[in-house]
């Protein structure tokens, strides 16, 4: 069955209050501010198959209280989708967040990351540390911490003689059948029952880039070593909260919790949650930053 | 109106784990130690009006979380009394607080304060490192000028009304008349008869001489306002006021100007007096442990799992009141027929002794943090004498193991989600969540075999004042929150309502309970056609076919052991009158078989699983007034004399009322049977055939229908 997409947006609960574009070699990274309380709250891009909408629900609420920023991750949304593979590296999402603080004006703030963004937030927080007050980590996807789903893995760059399940994280399946493959990935993402809008909402921000750009963001320089990725997340000082969905088929829970662990950081699992579970479980979601944020404040102790 | 004050110290939800005595220049000021951890708390006394009892709706919740020092104020409850007016200056009081500090080996301290004068002022100004925080309870220390009093303190007016009363002159007239004044002065909220008899009995712990030696009006009792304004910028650590807006002692305005004063957050409780920790320590209680990151707040787990919603199996939190083991009988027939209506429902029990012997027989689950409840049967044995329980009283008095256990409950459901809490006579949660509206998150059923406290004739007017106040407070309580209870359950009929009024100017009890509640019929947790043939019942409990078996039992609870001996005194006498007459004395799990005498054809047993069926088996039972084991004679057709609890009104009217719906039972009165007229009794009655009315056997299946259609 082949989804329909609606092209516009649909009506938002809240626009932004500014916007604006940040350039770095020549690369525009596109953000938005919402709210000026205090804290300020930078929602990270997830992997650029998705945009900054991928917050919706979290912006409304949050920016009621705290200055929320977000930004749409470079190939995706209105960033630019730079040809060069390299442009999509780790290094180069972490500057674009950094930038995107020195545009605002947040000297620091508490960053919330998601999946691919999680590991854009710890490496930020690690290297920067007085520009992280905090860091939420939802279904990050942060490699080689803890076995996730080994019997899937597909060459990506090859010819494969399937196209069936995770055959389709596949480059070659990609620029065949895009929207099947968003379509697939994205009913991985979410593995709960009544899922309709949400997978068509994260199908509809994958159509709003390409095949080819996300191609790109494979391409680049992946993070090295179980050692390397180890070091960064046990470089975080600032106090951790992450929240893992139980059922994640994206990224095993074991992840989750093994980034909590070398955090020092919290854990709270949404049994029965997939890989998103901030569009799932919004509420809960939102309750939970509003929690973490809350606790980072002066307490009598 | 005179208040009755009842002089001994009433069951407190926890005792201290230590305690001491610091002593500065000759004087003692005792303390109080409870729990362990940090943050630690100092609740500090006020002036000496007022002992640390004054923090018993708080010492329960906060210790089980971490540690509590509490000290009485020179000038009351064990401290030294000096006689010189400069010892009660709040310089000294702040210094008595550093030297309990020292004693307990407490570095640092969130300081919880009432009313202060000055003293803890003083002590987070002066001595920063050893406060942690502050927490002002309707404060009195102010930075502007203002009048503390209508009439100069040694001036006599010449009257005792109102404000006239706090000078020396009407002190010395009538002590106690402004005791009374004053605390009504601070509790200003509608049914605060406990509270204001909590102060003034702790106010009479001292004495008005004690009192004169520091007091010289308060313009000298209160730290100057200079003073204020000069220590307000010192003070370095977070601060929280809370002030009733209706605190008729000290303006919110004051509260709200300290916490202006210190950078602090204000809450203002709306409609609340000067003392809202003792009216309402359930939300004070979460505000402070709030503040200092304790409680729900500060013990967030590192690893905590939410369970999506359409997840979760359906659970149900059931707390059965262990007053008397007949509520865990009826409770564990009705959650067995729930079950049978909710497939896969999972049911916790918040549950104590002996309920939980019961529950646990039963392979029940009970809920770990049961061992956190204080122990209401415990109380109510220290609250009885010689079969004697003034029941309304017992439970008044119950009111710091309520808000303690209630807390427990707190904590319970903020850890774990159910879709129902079914609460059986658990005073503690009916009246704790009609006080706090929006602690309610599951579906609720109240269930009760009784509505309405009534008063003993002998204690006048002012029980007839106070069991109406009661019963008008849970009117208003229901009037004002139709939502809270999802279903109210009365375990019986519409009949077995008392006809009397719920006090003056209240409506007739039984008219209200139809319009409020649903019916269930009896439960008396088994079914009499189930214990087949009495000839083989007899048999196999071993009782001979020509043997006269009197039961005799005295319930759950250690009320009853004066029955138990007057019962076994009038054996011999009783054996004379009846030949072959085995009496069976069962002690019950609170009372020590060892400690009774004993005859030749009597025996005495320790608590007996399925003890219905000894009833139901026996030729006739000599019981309490007590409804459940009442009820199972009338259910097993078994004659039977009961001797309601002198000063119990629950068993003297509506239990009595109960059984002469069914024409069950004959009542004894205690003081007037002697053995002799017990054995006579025994006589007559052993083996009589009865003609009572049939008791429903469907009523925990009526009574799980009505709560199946929350889940």
């Amino acid at each position: 069955m082949t989804l329909t997409i609606t092209a516009a947006e649909q009506t938002r609960a809240r626009y932004p209050d500014e916007e604006g574009y940040v350039d770095r070699d020549g690369v525009r990274v596109h953000w938005e501010r919402y709210g000026d309380g205090e804290p300020a709250l930078l929602l990270l891009p997830a992997w650029s198959i998705v945009h900054s909408r991928i917050w919706k629900c979290q912006i409304p609420y949050l920016a009621r209280h705290y200055k929320v920023l977000t930004f749409d991750g470079r190939g995706n949304g209105r960033s630019d989708r730079p040809d060069d593979a390299e442009a999509y590296a780790d290094a180069e999402y972490v500057a674009d967040a950094l930038a995107v603080l020195e545009a605002t004006g947040a000297g620091r703030a508490v960053l919330v990351g998601l999946s691919r963004g999680s590991r854009w937030a710890v490496e930020l927080a690690a290297d920067r540390p007085g520009r992280a007050l905090g860091a939420v980590l939802i279904d990050p996807a942060i490699a080689f911490v803890a076995p996730s789903y080994p019997d899937r893995h597909y060459p990506f760059d090859e010819e494969l003689e399937t196209d069936e399940g995770w055959a389709k994280f596949n480059r070659h399946y990609w620029l065949r059948d895009y929207q099947g493959f968003l379509e697939f990935f994205a009913a991985q993402v979410f593995s709960e029952p009544h899922s309709t809008k949400q997978v068509e909402d994260f199908v509809g921000w994958g159509l709003d880039t390409s095949a080819e750009a996300l191609i790109r963001t494979q391409l680049g320089p992946q993070p090295g070593s179980r050692e390397e990725m180890e070091a960064i997340l046990r470089r975080v000082r600032c106090p951790v909260l992450v929240v893992h969905g139980g059922d994640d088929q994206v990224r095993a829970h074991a992840v989750g919790a093994a980034t909590a662990e070398l955090t020092g950081g919290a854990l709270v699992t949404i049994e029965g949650g997939g890989h998103c579970p901030q569009a799932r479980d919004p509420v809960k979601v939102n309750l939970l930053i509003r929690e973490f944020v809350e606790s980072l404040r002066g307490r009598a102790t | 109106m005179t208040m009755l004050l009842q002089v001994p110290e009433q069951t407190r939800a926890r005792y201290p784990d230590e305690e001491g005595f610091a002593e500065r220049d000759g004087v003692r000021v005792f303390w109080e130690r409870y729990g362990e951890g940090e943050p630690t708390f100092l609740l500090a006394p006020t002036w000496e009006i007022v002992h640390s009892r004054f923090w018993k709706g708080q010492i329960p919740y906060l210790a089980r979380h971490t540690r509590v020092v509490t000290f009485d104020p020179r000038g009351n409850g064990r401290s030294d009394r000096p006689g010189d007016y400069d010892a009660y200056r709040r310089r000294e009081f702040a210094a008595d607080a550093l030297a309990v500090l020292d004693a307990a080996g407490v570095d640092r301290a969130v300081v919880v304060a009432w009313c202060d004068m000055g003293e803890s002022l003083i002590l987070a100004a002066e001595h920063p490192e050893r406060v942690a925080g502050l927490v002002h309870i309707g404060p009195t220390v102010r930075s502007d000028e203002s009048d503390h009093s209508v009439y100069p303190f040694d001036s006599d007016p010449g009257t005792d009304e109102g404000w006239a009363r706090e000078t020396r002159a009407s002190w010395q007239r009538d002590w106690t008349g402004y005791l009374e004044f004053f605390f009504a002065k601070c509790l200003t909220e509608p049914h605060s008869t406990k509270q204001v008899e909590d102060c003034v009995g702790w106010a009479l712990d001292t004495d008005m001489e004690t009192i004169l030696t520091g007091f010289r009006g308060w313009e000298t009792k209160i730290i100057d306002p200079e003073e204020v304004a000069a220590l307000c910028p010192r003070v370095r650590c977070p601060v929280l006021v809370v002030h009733g807006t209706e605190d008729e002692q000290v303006p919110a305005e004051v509260g709200a100007a300290l916490a202006g004063e210190l950078g602090g957050r204000l809450v203002l409780l709306e409609g609340a007096g000067h003392a809202p920790h003792v009216r309402d320590p359930v939300k004070v209680n979460t505000l402070v442990a709030d503040f200092a990151g304790v409680g729900a707040a500060g013990t967030t787990p590192a690893t905590r799992t939410w369970t999506r919603a359409v997840r979760r199996p359906k659970r149900a939190l059931y707390l059965s009141s262990p007053i008397g083991l007949g509520h865990a009988r009826r409770d564990l027939a009705i959650a067995r027929e729930l079950r049978a209506r909710v497939p896969g429902l999972e049911i916790d029990w918040l549950a104590q002794d002996p309920v939980t012997r019961v529950l646990e027989a039963e392979g029940e689950r009970i809920h770990p943090a049961s061992a956190w409840l204080a122990n209401e049967s415990t109380h109510i044995e220290r609250e009885s004498a010689e079969h004697d329980l003034h029941a309304f009283q017992a439970i008044r008095r119950m009111d710091e193991i309520l808000v303690a256990n209630f807390m427990v409950f707190h904590d319970v459901v903020r850890e774990q989600a159910y879709d129902l809490w079914v609460g059986d006579e658990a005073w503690e949660l009916d009246y704790f969540l009609h006080e706090n509206p929006e602690e309610k998150r599951a579906a609720y059923v109240w269930l009760t075999d009784f509505v309405g406290w009534l008063p003993m004739p002998d204690g006048g007017e002012r029980e007839a004042f106070l069991t109406a106040d009661y019963n008008a407070e849970m009117i208003e309580h229901i009037a004002r929150f139709p939502r809270l209870r999802d279903r109210a359950v009365f375990v019986g009929n519409p009949g077995d309502i008392v006809p009397d009024r719920f006090g003056p100017g209240l409506p007739p009890i039984r008219e209200w309970v139809e319009d409020h509640y649903d019916f269930a019929g009896y439960v008396t947790g088994f079914d009499p056609a189930g214990l087949g043939d009495r000839d083989e019942l007899r048999q196999r409990l071993g009782y001979r076919p020509d043997e006269r078996v009197c039961v005799v039992t005295v319930g759950g609870s250690g009320v009853g052991g004066h029955l138990l001996r007057r019962v076994i005194d009038a054996y011999p006498e009783a054996r004379r009158r009846v030949p072959g007459l085995r009496m069976v004395v069962v002690a019950g799990p609170r009372i020590d078989p060892a400690s009774l005498p004993t005859h030749d054809g009597l025996e005495v047993h320790a608590y007996v699983h399925g003890l219905y069926r000894h009833l139901a088996a026996s030729d006739l039972a000599v019981v309490q007034g007590g409804l459940t084991t009442c009820m199972e004679l009338t259910a097993a057709g078994r004659p039977f004399l009961y001797f309601p609890l002198a000063h119990h009104f629950e068993q003297n009217y509506h239990v009595a009322h109960r059984l002469a719906q069914y024409g069950a039972g004959r009542r004894m009165d205690f003081p007037t049977a002697t053995p002799e007229v017990i054995a006579a009794a025994i006589a007559d009655e052993i083996g009589r055939p009865v003609d009572y009315r049939p008791v429903e056997t469907d009523g925990a299946a009526r009574a799980a229908s009505l709560m199946a259609e929350l889940l």
